[in-house]
């Protein structure tokens, strides 16, 4: 607590072992029930994974990437898998680039799903929680049928890609989306018009685009405030293949204060995310191209690189998700990787937003941002 | 004001501090070359003239023998451009000023650095551990010579236990 409040402030933990604090902890201090100071501790369950990373070999690292963020695997994963096959200078087979930014698509739709099901519940509204959850069994269903594993499927590799698509695969993620397509407008109808979501939504945790941008915040957080930045259009990357589809970055900009965000907007914009993900699947589901899904010379050139530095980023569910790899003359592992999780900069900007707000918003503000804290306890 | 090009920003930034190296590494990226001295000065000239800098993260790269490399990034949304800022440390504890006043979302990347380097930030409001436990705070792990073998199993306070002995196989039981 700084020495200049006064005595009527108090002290209180908000975790580690409150129900919504799951691997975190801020401390607070308040007067009466508004907050004048946050202070976020991590390392609850921080893995080392930097400190891993350097006696994994290049195939192993992408496991390890994924268990950053058990959410969004199929994205977690893919900036070393780009930071490898940038040093190495691989190509990849056509098919393998749609395959694989269908599924990151998929995860990122899976990702959003589970977040929009956690605000609600830390909003008492339960009933949207147990409902997206039930779709988004369909996903993981078809992540399933595809890798054999739920979560973790380490679906990308050097190369290339591991599990092809099967007749069967394809159906279940058809189903997913038809499922949710039919059921977002509903849901969406049913949590933007209530009253008690937007009464504790609307002007909670508001903050403006420059303060945002300062703090390192990206992805839909900064995208709610009606900034177009999206890695998808600004950094094209040749492993992926979001060019050959017909989308727009989605961007909510609230007219009631154009050039600001707060959680109802944010909620907004990840919905327009989700409808995003939808067509851009939709659209390479018809363009899968036959013909192998990793090319096994390319794959062989990951057991040793060459010295070299290389930058793998992409557009996380959350924002900026990026890894910097060094590596040394026929280096068997990295000299040093460095992981940047997008929510190390969400966690550490309640620092600046949540002063000002009450007690009870607390939750909201940091439910809003999407923060997982395997982001920053990497 | 968004229609900077890259080489039109790094041609102002030469102008303006005519020691520091640009490489060019693609059309989207930069590769900015200077000495700890003068950090707060680029940093400060990319905050005044790249607009929308978004501080994408900082951290150490151990060379081995006490020499360190601090890479600062930041990525523009307008001008699609990616700056990396070099910096050469040399020293047991190397110190550098903190830009966290100029960006405040690089405070908790200069934390972790330091935590995990031992590379002071001069100025820095707030150099408490990040994310290490306490048992680890002064040891820098991700410097090259923190060992993760056996060799430190002492400093855990566990006791030692030494591998049992292989049961002998016995006669007859391959079948």
């Amino acid at each position: 607590m700084s020495p200049d409040i006064g005595d009527e402030a108090v002290e209180i933990w908000f975790g580690p072992q409150h129900v919504s604090a799951h691997g975190w902890a801020a401390k607070l201090t308040v007067v009466g029930d508004y907050i004048v100071e946050c202070d976020p501790h991590a390392g609850y369950f921080h893995r080392s994974a930097e400190k891993v990373l350097e006696f994994r070999t290049f195939k192993q690292g992408g496991l390890v990437l994924e268990r950053m963020c058990m959410l969004e695997a199929f994205l977690a994963e893919y900036p070393y898998i780009s930071a490898v096959e940038q040093i190495a200078g691989m190509e990849i087979p056509e098919r393998a680039k749609v395959l694989r930014t269908i599924m990151m698509e998929a995860s990122r739709i899976h990702s959003l799903q589970f977040w929009w099901g956690q605000l609600s519940a830390e909003l008492g509204l339960f009933a949207m929680t147990l409902w997206p959850w039930v779709d988004r069994e369909f996903f993981l269903d078809t992540f399933e049928e595809l890798t054999g594993s739920r979560h973790a499927a380490s679906f990308s590799t050097p190369g290339g890609i591991r599990y092809d698509f099967t007749d069967k695969v394809r159906q279940k993620l058809l189903r997913a989306i038809g499922r949710l397509e039919s059921n977002l407008p509903k849901f969406k109808d049913m949590l933007l018009r209530s009253p008690t979501f937007k009464m504790r939504t609307k002007d909670v945790g508001l903050f403006n685009a420059e303060d945002g941008i300062k703090w390192g915040l990206s992805g839909p957080n900064i995208k709610s405030c009606g900034i177009p930045m999206d890695l998808r259009k600004d950094w094209p990357d040749p492993n992926l293949a979001y060019d050959l589809a017909d989308w727009e970055v989605p961007v909510y900009e609230n007219p009631e204060h154009p050039g600001q965000s707060d959680a109802y907007d944010r909620m907004v914009q990840r919905f327009m995310e989700i409808e995003t993900s939808v067509s851009i699947i939709k659209q390479l589901l018809d363009q899968i191209p036959d013909g192998p899904i990793v090319d096994p010379k390319a794959r062989a050139k990951a057991n040793r690189l060459p010295a070299g530095e290389a930058y793998g980023r992409v557009e996380g569910t959350r924002g900026i998700t990026t890894v910097w790899l060094k590596t040394q003359d026929k280096a068997q592992t990295p000299w040093r990787a460095k992981i940047r999780g997008p929510c190390f900069a969400s966690y550490y900007s309640l620092k600046h937003m949540v002063p000002g707000s009450t007690f009870a918003d607390f939750v909201v503000v940091f439910g809003s941002l999407d923060p997982y804290p395997g982001w920053w306890d990497r | 004001m968004s229609d900077i090009s890259p080489s039109d920003f790094a041609g102002s930034l030469i102008r303006s501090y005519p020691t520091v190296t640009i490489e060019s590494k693609s059309g989207q990226s930069l590769m900015i070359s200077v000495t700890p001295s003068m950090i707060r000065d680029v940093v400060q000239f990319i905050a005044d003239n790249l607009p929308m800098a978004l501080p994408e993260s900082v951290f150490g790269v151990d060379l081995e023998d006490d020499n360190y490399e601090l890479i600062y990034i930041f990525w523009s949304h307008p001008a699609r451009l990616l700056c990396q800022i070099r910096v050469q440390l040399k020293g047991e504890t190397p110190s550098i000023p903190t830009v966290s006043d100029i960006f405040p979302g690089l405070e908790w990347h200069e934390r972790e650095t330091h935590e995990m380097f031992g590379i002071e930030f001069e100025g820095h409001p707030d150099l408490r551990p990040l994310l290490l436990p306490d048992e680890l705070v002064g040891k820098y792990p991700l410097r090259k010579r923190f060992k993760t073998d056996r060799s430190r199993l002492a400093e855990s306070g566990l006791p030692i236990v030494k591998p049992r002995p292989r049961p002998k196989k016995e006669e007859g039981s391959g079948k």
